[in-house]
């Protein structure tokens, strides 16, 4: 097992730059996320740590070695691949069974370990099968399989859950969390979907634009970001935000305040007159467990309210009132207070 | 609205549906069958016959011609002896150097188009052209090619009049005019094998001989299969080449099969005995597909 330690890190692909400084510590054992949209670099970082990608600026430590010039194989992790990366003309024991084979693992040795990691994965019936010849969570089951066989000290995901639908992705998501629970290994994960995100990570990074936004458990990221990207992209629906003149309702804020963020499930319904802010009901999304409400206000902004229960009906006039606690006051920068850019 | 019941159409769905496939089928089907099977079923009846086209007269013969051909003319067994030479010194040749082009120019790098194209040209280059300007590179003394030889020290032979260069000569020029399009091939296949798979073999540890003997060249077998029959098929067929290199010599050691029954049909005018060559050689064609075919999915 390892730690990791990024400093200053930067790639580029010929005069485009894709990571531009980046500082981490990931600790032993710990379960890492890279979140963040298209384009913003987490898989490159991923693939940069890999050795797929070599490090254009910076420094690149696994446990205490510095792996820049390190080949691939030689940094001690294991990648499991968006696509599986499953070879279609082997069968699952041959493809677990690959690197050991590659390396000159005698064949004892390798049948153990291969074995080992099937009984652990619950793929001790499919070994003889093909690829094509198994289920969509089968595959990722022996693509994770074919990086514990190699007894990695850093294990790297590189959005491994995507091309599964819903139901079979919240049954792998748990599947990942017991294994890390299990082996202890050092985890880092790519990943797009902010569930996932905050279900598995004991950390989340959050990337944009080649840059770390911020660095934090799910709960810091969820109750206390950093700035207007972080709290809009953590969090389900998305946080509000309005500006500072549109909130004025929910009570006294800090000097320079320019937006205030609130999160759809901190905002309670009242009557009008009651209310901190009022609004119009413009659309309500009926998805079981709760209602989604559209309230457009005075000002024009539309504002996501969560409501279980009874929700009004469209055209209704509502009141919004929030707890001061959950109330997130950002700066003209789209800082959060008590932060400033460096 | 009440449903109003439609009277049935005179043709069903479905024979509607089968009519118009054979409408659309039909001008292949017909060419087909008055280019292909017509000129087949003229071969066979053709190859039992006694047929000489200067005198036009056709006498059945049965199986005359083709007792001729493996029992009793010594030629025939020379010129299918010059045929697997033929095919044995090009379609290894050809198909190792199209891969080795194809793994060279299958990533993106400056130039890579320009390299793809000089390697391509040879193969829509005309035939005639090709065999005029080699025919002057090979020539004996005054060639280039052994000009250059000489500048090295070595002598070289009268590379298409000498009996036992003739036939490396021509296999020589004939994989050069038509290695391109194995390469384009090769090309195709490498650039649809997804980039992942060689990504999670490096991390495993393996060197670029092992990804590419035990990940890139299992997943060209079907690839590799298609040019290796289509390579043979066309080793076989090789006419153009040989008789605008060499004419067949020197002393028929270039004679192959293609060549010989043109000879025999056309300018010894025997249509039976060309009829029965181009069968046997039709029946080898044919076989060493099917092997092909069989030791492939036997592998698979």
């Amino acid at each position: 097992m390892s730690s990791l330690t990024l400093r200053n890190l930067q790639k580029s692909f010929g005069r485009v730059d894709v990571i531009r400084g980046v500082d981490l510590d990931v600790a032993d054992g710990e379960f890492v996320v890279f979140v963040g949209p298209s384009g913003c670099g987490k898989s490159t970082l991923l693939r940069m740590i890999s050795g797929l990608e070599d490090v254009t600026d910076g420094e690149l430590r696994i446990g205490d070695r510095i792996v820049n010039e390190v080949q691939p194989a030689r940094r001690g992790v294991a990648m499991v691949f968006q696509s599986y990366a499953l070879y279609p003309h082997l069968n699952v024991r041959d493809n677990m069974g690959f690197g050991l084979k590659v390396r000159k693992v005698p064949v004892a040795e390798r049948q153990r370990r291969v074995t080992e990691a099937a009984t652990l994965l619950k793929l001790d019936t499919l070994l003889d099968r093909f690829p094509r010849e198994l289920s969509g969570g089968q595959r990722q089951r022996v693509a994770i399989g074919r990086a514990i066989v190699g007894h990695p000290d850093v294990f790297l995901f590189d959005e491994p859950l995507s091309n599964l639908d819903a139901e079979l992705r919240v049954h792998m998501r748990a599947e990942i969390a017991a294994l890390h629970k299990r082996l202890g290994n050092t985890m880092i994960y790519v990943t797009h979907d902010q569930v996932e995100a905050m279900t598995l990570a004991d950390k989340i990074v959050v990337l944009r634009d080649g840059r770390v936004e911020q660095v934090g458990s799910p709960r810091e990221l969820y109750e206390r970001p950093d700035n207007i990207f972080v709290a809009q992209f953590i969090g389900s629906p998305k946080m509000n935000i309005l500006p500072a003149s549109a909130a004025g309702g929910f009570g006294a804020q800090p000097d320079g305040t320019v937006h205030v963020g609130i999160r759809p499930e901190h905002l309670s319904l009242v009557a009008p007159d009651e209310g901190h802010i009022v609004g119009k009901v413009v659309i309500a999304e009926y998805t079981g467990a709760a209602t989604l409400l559209h309230v457009t206000l005075a000002g024009g902004e539309t504002c996501l309210v969560v409501v279980d229960g009874e929700a009004p009906e469209p055209d209704a006039q509502v009141g919004l009132t929030a707890h001061p606690k959950n109330l997130h006051y950002f700066d003209a920068d789209g800082l959060a207070f008590g932060l400033s850019r460096a | 609205m009440t449903a109003r019941a439609e009277r049935a159409p005179w043709l069903t769905l479905k024979m509607r549906e089968a009519m118009e496939a054979w409408i659309f089928l039909s001008p292949t089907l017909i060419g087909f069958l008055i280019f292909f099977v017509g000129p087949l079923i003229a071969v066979v009846v053709y190859s039992l016959s006694e047929w000489n086209l200067l005198s036009q007269q056709s006498t059945f013969v049965g199986l005359a011609n083709y007792d001729d051909a493996l029992f009793r003319n010594p030629d025939f067994w020379q010129v299918v002896r010059n045929s697997i030479v033929f095919a044995i010194g090009l379609v290894p040749l050809n198909m190792a150097l199209a891969l080795a082009l194809a793994l060279a120019l299958s990533r993106r790098f400056p130039g890579v188009i320009f390299f793809r194209t000089v390697f391509f040209a040879p193969v829509v280059t005309s035939a005639v052209a090709w065999a005029i300007v080699w025919k002057f590179l090979l020539q004996g003394e005054a060639g280039f090619v052994n000009q250059m030889l000489a500048g090295i020290g070595i002598d070289g032979p009268n590379w298409l009049r000498h009996p036992d260069w003739a036939m490396v000569a021509v296999i020589l020029t004939r994989v050069i005019k038509m290695v391109g399009l194995n390469m384009i091939l090769y090309i195709a296949a490498l650039q649809a094998i997804p980039r992942d798979y060689e990504a999670a073999a490096r991390l495993e540890g393996a060197s670029n001989w092992q990804i590419f003997r035990m990940i890139i060249w299992p997943l060209l077998g079907p690839t590799t299969l298609v040019i290796m029959v289509i390579t043979t098929i066309g080793s076989f067929k090789v006419f153009d080449h040989i008789y605008l290199m060499t004419g067949g010599g020197p002393e028929n050691g270039t004679l192959v099969l293609a060549f010989y029954i043109y000879q025999q049909g056309f300018q010894f005018f025997d249509v039976g005995y060309a009829s029965a060559l181009a069968m046997i050689m039709f029946v080898i064609v044919m076989t060493l597909t099917i092997v092909q075919l069989a030791l492939r999915r036997r592998d698979t």
